[in-house]
């Protein structure tokens, strides 16, 4: 049991260690604490959810959180159906959703979302309109924008993410979206789907992009999250988290520490502005 | 046995021998009762069994009728001809399913039309004049097929397949058809193969005189009298074929694209119903897009249906292949050079298999070797503390393999009570027409696809929620009760075949001493084909270890540590690998997939193994 203690003392000082700066008060509360939370949907919230959730389960391993993903229609309709505590969502509710479930919404960070390519595209710049008739099917070769020889693969998201909400409403102004799309589950799912194949063109959450993808630049306008945050780059969005009425016990302690400062350099690295 | 007082409903004497009882011994006494109660434990071990046996006649009753309930909506909202229409775009309001139901079959179709050939080749090299080394090892790598999980052949397509199709295609890449037609090939060629080889092998023994007495070579006797011989078997394989590559979910849905289109080529991306319903279901309740996936269930399920009493409906007695068939046979083997063709199709067929599941051995062993060691199971956690449950892993795969040990068990211990129950109802008490009935429903219930049995699960909660237990939600105890659903008919097929294979003289044997049903069956019966019926059980928890789809809509999540309790969400192996196959964010993650594939095959491997060890030593045991 000692050596437990020891241990347990030695695995809190690490997450202090690597929270750096961050003063961990409201992890301490978790403390003492026990019992469940399930969260689903917005698979741009998952980096996030899964970190905090492994710093409070660290502090004390009597809690259980369960992330899962699914979309932000599974969140909506989870957390409505009261099958999670807490159900993520990549845009904000609409009238109908918070009048059905009577959904609570508590937003964390910003992010862009952005026309992803693979890294061996040659196209650096793409114009909305480009964008808007590539995703419709009426350019269907690279060459026509400035690429290369080679039928473009495009890959797009299920009904359920409002990563597409988002890029169908602010990118393809509610443009039709061609059926002979590939449909990827997850903004991970749409990484490794566009870093495997040469002529893939997908969007997903800004947070998300790293070496193995390429954004090219809107109209001449760089995808980056400073961008999205100063209102440069239009695709943009706040990840919320919902609950069906106000939060009560280790919900309300899970959401007053994603919200709070202490959570900004989780979200931070994964590649969201934190709101505080 | 203890002489204990007998119950009161185990003494249902008349009168009569009451007053007759008078002039006995205790002992003639004791022994009466004795009789009595041994009678009235045999009354309720026949009632338990034909009730089990009533659970596969229930279930598929219920399966159906919480398709019909959920599609019924659609009917009477009038959206049944959206329903009917070519076009999949909810958020404009169209919820065509017919893209699917052609996606479904475009691949089946192809798959089956790659596999087949294949197949037959494979059956006609393994049946011929070769060296017996190779056709034995050809029927062994066949054999350690049937042991592959289908999230991992998926695994590798992806990894291995893929890549190679985009090289070899110029213009054209990414997921499409033609990648989850080939995967789904390979998936489905032990199944062909070895129900056609068994026929075969069978015909072979049967007729090997006359074909001698005729004076054929064994290429001649194999095309001209063991392949039209073994007509039934090369239908049932067809069939059998064709309704695993039907009813499979996992390979289109990680291979095929998912565009809900009609495919115009090979190349072209397609989305199946069995994918669509995985990739759709977690949508509202009350959309007409959640009600048109159970029209595509009702869709997979008459499909599955109808090929079931196909095969029944088809089943006479052996009945040799006749016309054009045969005179196309005859043709060949006539044919010098059509003989030339046919030996080298089937060298081509074997060598084939063995390329490709030589390459999907040594790719998976190569990447997964390397980090196959105690870091992929805990991460960096302390293993003791990690496996006492005190300390969480992150980075490992344990809480995975944990998740899908104790699927396993539970959906097991469900099970294979039941099954055995109904085998033995099965085989024992139930004849005639109600009998026939019972084992038409296990059988239709194996055909029934996993999607469709974990839709039933999801429906099945959402009913709960409504109706008596508004707490009720996904979980283990769920995805366990589905799987076990599942596994239900092959542990009744095994038990009943064991029991019914068993020589005549051991089951007169029991009557003859004057036991009673139940004391034969405990004393001589199920000890004699124990063996058997072991096989059939670790065959089954082997398809339970490795299924995706039910637990894909029950309750498993990718992240979600140790499960606590029977309601808990948990982690199982075969998600965790379809998971990181479709979203490994590092090159760590990918290798705890392949690590995580190469644990999970040894996992199956192991315990189908086992079963055919077990058959194996029981066959030998009887056939002496």
């Amino acid at each position: 049991m000692n050596l437990w203690k020891h241990f347990s003392i030695a695995l809190i000082v690490a997450v202090f260690l690597a929270g750096g700066t961050a003063h961990a008060d409201l992890l301490e509360t978790f403390a003492g604490q026990s019992g469940k939370i399930d969260i689903a949907g917005g698979t741009a919230h998952i980096p996030v959810m899964t970190e905090a959730a492994k710093r409070i389960m660290t502090v004390n391993p009597d809690i259980r959180i369960n992330v899962e993903g699914g979309g932000t229609g599974v969140g909506v309709q989870k957390a409505g159906e009261g099958l999670v505590e807490i159900g993520n969502t990549g845009r904000a509710l609409s009238e109908d959703e918070i009048a059905k479930y009577g959904l609570v919404s508590f937003a964390f960070a910003v992010d862009g979302v952005t026309v992803v390519l693979n890294p061996a595209n040659g196209v650096k710049d793409l114009s909305a309109a480009q964008v808007q008739d590539i995703f419709a099917g009426k350019i269907t070769n690279w060459k026509d924008v400035g690429g290369a020889d080679a039928a473009i693969t495009l890959y797009s998201r299920d009904e359920a993410s409002g990563t597409r909400e988002v890029f169908w409403g602010k990118m393809l102004k509610k443009g039709a979206i061609a059926d002979n799309a590939n449909i990827v589950a997850s903004n991970g799912a749409m990484k490794v789907a566009v870093a495997q194949d040469a002529n893939a063109i997908g969007y997903m959450s800004i947070g998300f992009v790293d070496d193995s993808v390429k954004a090219p630049t809107l109209e001449g306008v760089e995808p980056s999250q400073d961008n999205a945050k100063s209102g440069a780059y239009k695709v943009a969005r706040k990840l919320y988290m919902n609950t069906k009425g106000e939060p009560q016990g280790l919900t309300r302690m899970f959401i007053d520490y994603v919200t709070s400062p202490e959570c900004a350099d989780i979200i931070a690295k994964a590649g969201y502005i934190p709101l505080k | 046995m203890s002489p204990a007082p007998s119950a009161p409903t185990s003494s249902p004497r008349p009168a009569t021998s009451r007053s007759n009882s008078m002039h006995r011994s205790p002992v003639c006494r004791r022994n009466s009762s004795r009789f009595c109660r041994q009678l009235f434990f045999d009354r309720v071990a026949r009632i338990l069994c034909c009730g089990a046996g009533f659970i596969s006649l229930g279930t598929l009753a219920a399966i159906f009728v919480f398709l019909l309930v959920l599609a019924m909506p659609l009917f009477l909202e009038g959206q049944w001809e959206q329903i009917l229409s070519m076009t999949w775009r909810p958020y404009q309001g169209h919820y065509g399913i017919l893209p699917m139901l052609a996606g479904s079959l475009a691949l089946s179709v192809s798959a089956f039309a790659v596999a087949y050939p294949l197949g037959l080749g494979i059956c006609l090299f393994a049946c011929g004049p070769g060296p017996g080394l190779l056709r034995r090892g050809v029927i062994s790598v066949i054999t350690f097929m049937t042991a592959i999980p289908t999230v991992v052949y998926g695994f590798v397509a992806v990894f291995l397949l893929v890549p190679l199709l985009n090289s070899a295609v110029t213009g054209r890449s990414g997921p499409s058809l033609m990648a989850a037609c080939l995967t789904l090939a390979l998936l489905i060629l032990p199944t062909i193969v070895l129900f056609l080889y068994e026929t075969m092998r069978e015909t072979e023994k049967r007729t090997r005189l006359t074909s001698a007495s005729l004076g054929f070579s064994p290429v001649q006797a194999l095309l001209l009298v063991v392949l039209p011989g073994s007509a039934t078997g090369l239908r049932n394989a067809a069939i059998m074929g064709y309704c695993r590559a039907l009813s499979d979910t996992l390979i289109p849905l990680m291979l095929a694209g998912n565009a809900p289109q009609l495919p115009s080529s090979l190349f072209d991306s397609v989305r199946t119903l069995t994918a669509h319903i995985a990739l759709v279901v977690a949508t509202d309740n009350s959309s007409p897009a959640f009600h048109s996936l159970f029209a595509c269930g009702l869709a997979l399920f008459g499909m599955s249906f109808a090929i079931q009493i196909m095969i029944r409906k088809k089943n006479h007695p052996a009945r040799p292949l006749k016309g054009i068939w045969l005179d196309l046979l005859a043709f060949l083997a006539g044919n010098r050079f059509c003989l030339t063709v046919v030996h080298a199709w089937t060298t081509a067929a074997c060598a084939t298999l063995l390329i490709a599941i030589g390459g999907l051995v040594i790719f998976l062993l190569r990447q997964s070797l390397p980090v196959f060691g105690t870091r992929l199971f805990f991460g960096d956690t302390p293993v003791l503390a990690a496996i006492t449950g005190r300390a969480p892993v992150w980075d490992g795969i344990f809480a995975a393999c944990a998740g899908t040990a104790a699927l396993v068990v539970l959906a097991s211990l469900m099970a294979i009570p039941v099954g055995i129950g109904a085998g033995i109802a099965l085989s024992q008490y139930l004849h005639g027409r109600l009998g026939r009935a019972l084992r038409f429903s296990a059988n239709i219930l194996a055909g029934v696809p996993s999607i469709v049995m974990g839709l039933f699960g999801f429906s099945l909660i959402i009913f709960l929620r409504h109706t008596i237990a508004p707490q009720a939600n996904t979980g283990l105890l769920l995805s366990a009760f589905c799987l076990a659903l599942l596994i239900l008919p092959y542990t009744i097929n095994a038990t009943a075949q064991a029991l019914e294979t068993l020589p005549q003289e051991l089951r007169l044997l029991g009557p003859s001493l004057g036991m009673t049903g139940l004391q034969s069956l405990r004393r001589i019966l199920l000890p004699a084909a124990s063996r058997g019926i072991l096989g059939g059980v670790v065959l089954s928890m082997g398809r339970a270890a490795e299924d995706t789809a039910v637990i894909l809509l029950t309750g498993v999540v990718a992240q979600g540590g140790l499960p606590r309790g029977l309601l808990d969400k948990f982690e199982a192996l075969p998600f965790t690998i379809y998971y990181l196959a479709a979203q490994y964010q590092s090159a760590d993650d990918l290798r705890k997939g392949f690590g995580a594939a190469l644990t999970l095959l040894a996992l199956t491997v192991l315990l189908y193994g086992g079963a055919r060890m077990l058959r194996s030593s029981l066959e030998s045991k009887w056939t002496k």
